[in-house]
């Protein structure tokens, strides 16, 4: 098998070295920009760590076209306008063939000048709230119609909910995201007292006013369910509270856009199982490719109890699609490795096949997973892959949006109009 | 072979061969297999169904199993079985009718059936009837809160007959309440209904309330001349009153079709555009048509050709409104329970709202007792001592750290946090008395310098909290006696957490009078803290007080990071969180004094919740207000804080 792999990488890197479009000098370099310290240092951190795996394994299997690849890492430190900083070092010190980076929204809308001023390429790895699409970024994670919308159908159609609290972390990505579901709920005809808001700042930790707040909504007999986009430490006070209210998930769900099986590690999970999150991805999904990616994780890390999570699968495709890209390219140069990526497809770890689609949006399956006791998710649910959308169809400023890079050039085209509103990201 | 290809191409469809093999629960399974393999609410119900009614001796089983995730599919042939783990990978079927072992298989052959929590409701209320009567007590609880999930009118005679066999004196009150309130639900007739409203009206379970409201809800309804009888008519309503806004009363008739639809802005300039002939309409040039009275006219002229529908005009509306009869009718049929229903609920909510003061003074409380035990070191170290120490944050964090790493070695949870309390103490002690000797003696009345060489302090702690612990928040487990609430009754309860923080801030608070009234380091303090040169002349050692007293607070801290973790959450940004709070529960309160900081924490602990309430969708804003607030007013208006000292005590 090895072998194998090795000979189409040979051969493939034999293929590109005839064409005529080697412009790219050996070795190949990989920018790394994940915080490595700060607030966000312990979630990037795992997945600076995937990007030396999946480079390191490259490697082992050939490189790309027939170079050595580098990882170059660099550490922006939780400060979001150093993120700017450091990818312009990146793209001009360095002179990276692409970055894979960032996590928080506000940390991609700060790189986002840079990439798009220097032509370079980003892979975003991180479920966000959409309603952006450059054209030097590629957005692996999940948009809202892969996360949100399939998660509130699940909670309309399969838990029967009629009343819904959106709780969330005051920040860009809850206030989007619930701004969307409102809409979306008020177009399924849930009316505007059956849903309740709130905002909580980051590190909450007194919840018990909440917590009641959300019991008090089924007074009127209507079946309540709570969507969380808290983020960060917030949950755990959070889920605490709901355990010593004895909200039971069959009463009261929960379902978290925020929390994955890195989250949950902080967690005594005892009081949350049946409690819910939807993702793309989950550790527990029990396919041959996930195994084999469990099974390198741990070696490279070097200790088992280490978990996966969903912008690990992110990267792990981004990367390969990006390979696979160059060597079809032949090249390095962004313009002709961001043409290739269109179409591209590579297999998804749960199953199916992921397809990076002309908004640079993947197409993924949505799984939504019920808590366990031991910190994993039993997933109950799983869709055929959903093309992500880049502008949500549920706002109506962003209805009349698209984005196509390929036929239109353009990443926020007004349809209604029939012409392209911006090329640059700076909205 | 041919028997095998045939059951691989027909995965779920039971073939003659299997289903002489397999019983009959097998058969029912396998008659549904697609449903049950596609696992949704939606489609479901016959499913359950048919398994509930076989009178088979194995359903329950069957339900059971399949509401635990415990049913498996074969591959190979689409059969269901019983599973159960051997090890990771490999599971023993089970056949459901003989319960005969079939074999065991590798988990890649199988396929779990996982049915979502909406399905194993609806499997809850299908099991109700083998449940209710089952000897195991948690199996009868659980038939009881699958009929509170989904109170179905079908459980309202099985419920009612199992009371009277009921031997656990808890569940029977158990069942005996369920059944009122299915009764008021789904009862009979309406004297049984109005009796059972009545008899639960005392009661303030939001089971109550959500069996009542539903009662009470109406829907706005027009009709052309009177109102016919038999229904349930709330009160009528006046188009044109703030209830029934004109606009809106007109479009009910639209949409009941007793009236045509008006024809608006938009309307009038598509159908205008419509009917473009020779860049004219209705008589008028399109250049003239820039007005709204102009497309007015101009559309009253196609109208008159009878091109396009007429327009309504005010007069029209008028007519029509006046022509119909508005009234808020009831879904449900039967005044007098909906007069009961109305009644019981007014009565009702005027115990809510109560309870929901007193719940919320119960929140207050408990919130201010928790800004208390992490302003009372402080309140020694800048209360008394007038350091201001920006790392006193970290020493909660300290001890929170500390009460994790305990757990890590002593996996009893009452156990580890009764060491860990001393424990935490001790570290915390010995940090600041470690940051004291080092630093703070080295800036005694330079307050600018303590506050920025403690606050670098502060950074570098945390820091190497992350470097040692990581970001992410650790856990650290309370006893499971400190698990649950304590609940007064739906709508008042508090956690028990809370309370123990509660009771743990009282021991402080006596911890604290008594050292520094009834001790002598508290008599030393008080004495260098007042003048220092003059307690040096009377024999004391005013380094080793400050020592010790700046010891003390700094360990009070780390107990207080104990509670605080156990509440919240043990990360390396704890301290920073009530660094703030803490600073203003002393100023407020009034520097020096164990009074005033009592009363700064009571204070804001019901100024926030205050707030909260107020403004229940954003508690971010009610924090911004609060901490304007509290700056304006105490810190402007009155700079000693609540409670100031007096005399000698003051100082300068």
């Amino acid at each position: 098998m090895k072998i194998l792999k090795v000979l189409a990488a040979a051969s493939a890197a034999a293929v590109a070295s005839v064409g005529p479009a080697v412009a790219a000098g050996c070795p190949v370099k990989v920018g790394v920009l994940h915080s490595l310290s700060g607030t966000m240092a312990i979630s990037e951190t795992t997945l600076k760590d995937t990007m030396l795996m999946l480079v390191e394994e490259q490697n082992g299997a050939g490189g790309v076209l027939g170079c050595e690849i580098e990882a170059v890492v660099v550490d922006p430190a939780s400060d979001w306008p150093l993120f700017a900083e450091k990818a312009r070092e990146l793209l001009t010190v360095h002179e990276v063939d692409v970055i894979f980076g960032n996590w928080t929204s506000v940390s991609r809308k700060s790189v986002l000048p840079v990439i798009e001023e220097l032509n370079g390429l980003l892979f975003y790895p991180v479920q966000y709230e959409g309603e952006e699409s450059s054209k030097n970024v590629f957005y692996t994670g999940a948009a809202p119609n892969q996360q949100a919308i399939p998660a509130t159908d699940y909670y309309l159609d399969e838990l029967g909910v009629e009343k819904f609290a959106l709780l969330g972390t005051d920040y860009v990505y809850p206030r989007t995201t619930n701004n969307i579901l409102e809409s979306y709920l008020k177009s399924k005809g849930i009316s505007d007292e059956d849903i309740f808001v709130n905002y909580t700042p980051f590190g909450h930790s007194d919840w018990s006013k909440i917590v009641a707040d959300v019991v008090a909504l089924g007074a009127d007999g209507k079946k309540v369910g709570v969507i969380s986009t808290i983020n960060g430490d917030a949950n755990i006070g959070f889920y605490k509270e709901l355990a010593a209210a004895g909200v039971s998930a069959d009463d009261i769900p929960v379902v978290a856009f925020s929390v994955g099986e890195e989250e949950l590690s902080g967690l005594d999970t005892s009081n949350l199982v049946g409690h819910l999150a939807a993702w793309n991805y989950f550790m527990s999904a029990d396919t041959p490719g996930n195994e084999a990616f469990i099974a390198a994780w741990h070696e490279f890390i070097g200790d088992e109890s280490r978990v996966t999570n969903d912008p690990m699968e992110a990267h792990y495709i981004g990367f390969n699609m990006w390979v696979n890209s160059v060597t079809a390219a032949g090249t390095t140069d962004v313009d002709a490795v961001r043409e290739a990526m269109w179409g591209q497809e590579f297999p998804n770890l749960t199953g199916g096949m992921a397809v990076m689609g002309v908004n640079h949006h993947l197409s993924k399956p949505v799984l939504i997973g019920e808590i366990q006791a031991d910190g994993q998710f039993d997933i109950i649910s799983q869709t055929a892959e959903v093309p992500g959308d880049a502008w949500t169809d549920f706002l109506p400023a962003s209805a009349m949006l698209a984005s196509n890079w390929s036929e239109l050039g353009c990443g926020m085209y007004d349809t209604g109009t029939g012409t392209c509103v911006q090329i640059k990201s700076n909205y | 072979m041919k028997q095998f290809l045939l059951a691989v191409h027909l995965l779920l469809v039971s073939t003659a061969t299997t289903l002489a093999e397999s019983g009959p629960i097998q058969a029912i399974l396998q008659e549904h297999g697609d449903l049950i393999v596609k696992s949704s609410r939606k489609t479901i119900g016959p499913a359950i169904e048919a398994v509930a009614t076989s009178g088979l001796p194995e359903a329950q089983s069957v339900l059971q199993a399949w509401q635990v995730k415990n049913i498996w599919m074969r591959k190979s042939d689409g059969l269901f079985f019983l599973g159960e783990r051997i090890e990771s990978k490999t599971y023993r079927l089970i056949d459901f009718d003989s319960g005969d072992t079939v074999g065991e298989f590798p988990k890649r052959a199988l396929k779990n059936i996982k049915p979502n929590s909406g399905i194993r409701a609806l499997i809850g209320t299908a099991l109700v009837r083998f449940q209710l009567l089952d000897p195991e007590p948690d199996r009868r609880m659980e038939a009881l809160d699958a009929i509170e999930r989904s109170p179905d009118a079908s459980l309202l005679a099985p419920l009612r007959s199992s009371i009277d066999g009921e031997s656990d004196a808890g569940i029977r009150a158990r069942k005996m309440r369920i059944e009122r309130l299915l009764t008021i639900a789904h009862g009979t007739g309406a004297d049984e209904r109005v009796a059972a409203i009545e008899e639960m009206s005392t009661d303030l379970g939001v089971d109550v309330r959500a069996a009542l409201n539903p009662l009470t809800r109406t829907a706005v309804m027009a009709f052309a001349g009177d109102i016919p009888e038999g229904l349930n008519v709330a009160w009528r309503l006046g188009p044109g009153s703030d209830d029934l806004p004109r606009e809106e009363a007109y479009a009910l008739l639209v949409a009941t079709g007793l009236a045509p639809a008006t024809v608006g802005r938009d309307a009038i300039r598509d159908a205008l555009i419509a009917n473009l002939e020779d860049n004219a309409a209705g008589g008028a040039q399109a250049g003239e048509l820039g007005t709204d009275d102009a497309r007015m006219r101009a559309y009253g002229v196609l109208a008159g050709a009878g091109t396009v529908p007429p327009l309504v005009t005010d007069a029209e509306i008028d007519a029509a409104l006046d022509a119909h009869v508005f009234a808020a009718v009831y879904a449900e049929a039967s005044p007098a329970v909906t007069a009961a229903a109305e009644a019981a609920l007014a009565r009702i909510a005027n115990r809510v709202g109560l309870s929901q003061g007193a719940d919320l003074a119960l929140d207050a409380l408990s919130l201010a007792s928790i800004y208390f035990l992490a302003a009372i070191g402080l309140a020694i170290t800048f209360g008394v001592m007038g350091v201001i120490n920006m790392a006193h944050g970290e020493f909660i964090m300290m001890g929170a750290y500390t009460g994790y790493v305990v757990q890590q070695f002593i996996p009893h949870h009452t156990v580890s946090i009764l060491v860990a309390v001393p424990l935490a103490f001790a570290v915390t002690f010995g940090a600041g008395v470690a940051m004291e000797r080092l630093v703070i003696r080295w800036l005694y009345n330079r307050p600018l310098e303590t506050l920025l060489a403690t606050f670098g302090i502060s950074i570098a702690l945390q820091q190497l909290a992350k470097n040692i612990f990581g970001t992410q928040a650790r856990p650290l487990t309370s006893p499971s006696w400190l698990d649950g609430a304590w609940v007064i009754n739906d709508v008042i309860s508090i956690s028990h957490i809370r309370i123990a923080i509660f009771v743990l801030a009282l021991i402080f608070l006596g911890i604290f009078l008594f050292i520094m009234h009834r001790t002598r380091l508290g008599l030393e303090t008080r004495a260098v803290t007042q003048n220092r040169r003059m307690a040096a002349a009377m024999g004391i050692n005013p380094d080793r007080v400050n020592m010790l007293t700046f010891g003390l607070g700094s360990g009070i801290a780390g107990i207080a990071g104990v509670a605080i973790g156990l509440y919240a959450k043990v990360t390396s940004d704890l301290g920073a969180d009530y660094i703030v709070q803490s600073f203003m529960t002393v100023v407020v309160g009034g520097v020096g004094n164990i009074w005033g900081t009592l009363l700064g924490a009571t204070g804001i602990g019901f100024l926030q919740k205050g707030i909260e309430w107020f403004n229940p969708s954003n508690t971010l804003a009610a924090q911004t207000y609060m901490i304007i607030f509290i700056i304006v007013v105490f810190i402007q208006l009155r700079p000693q804080g609540i409670i100031a000292l007096k005399g000698r005590a003051a100082g300068d």
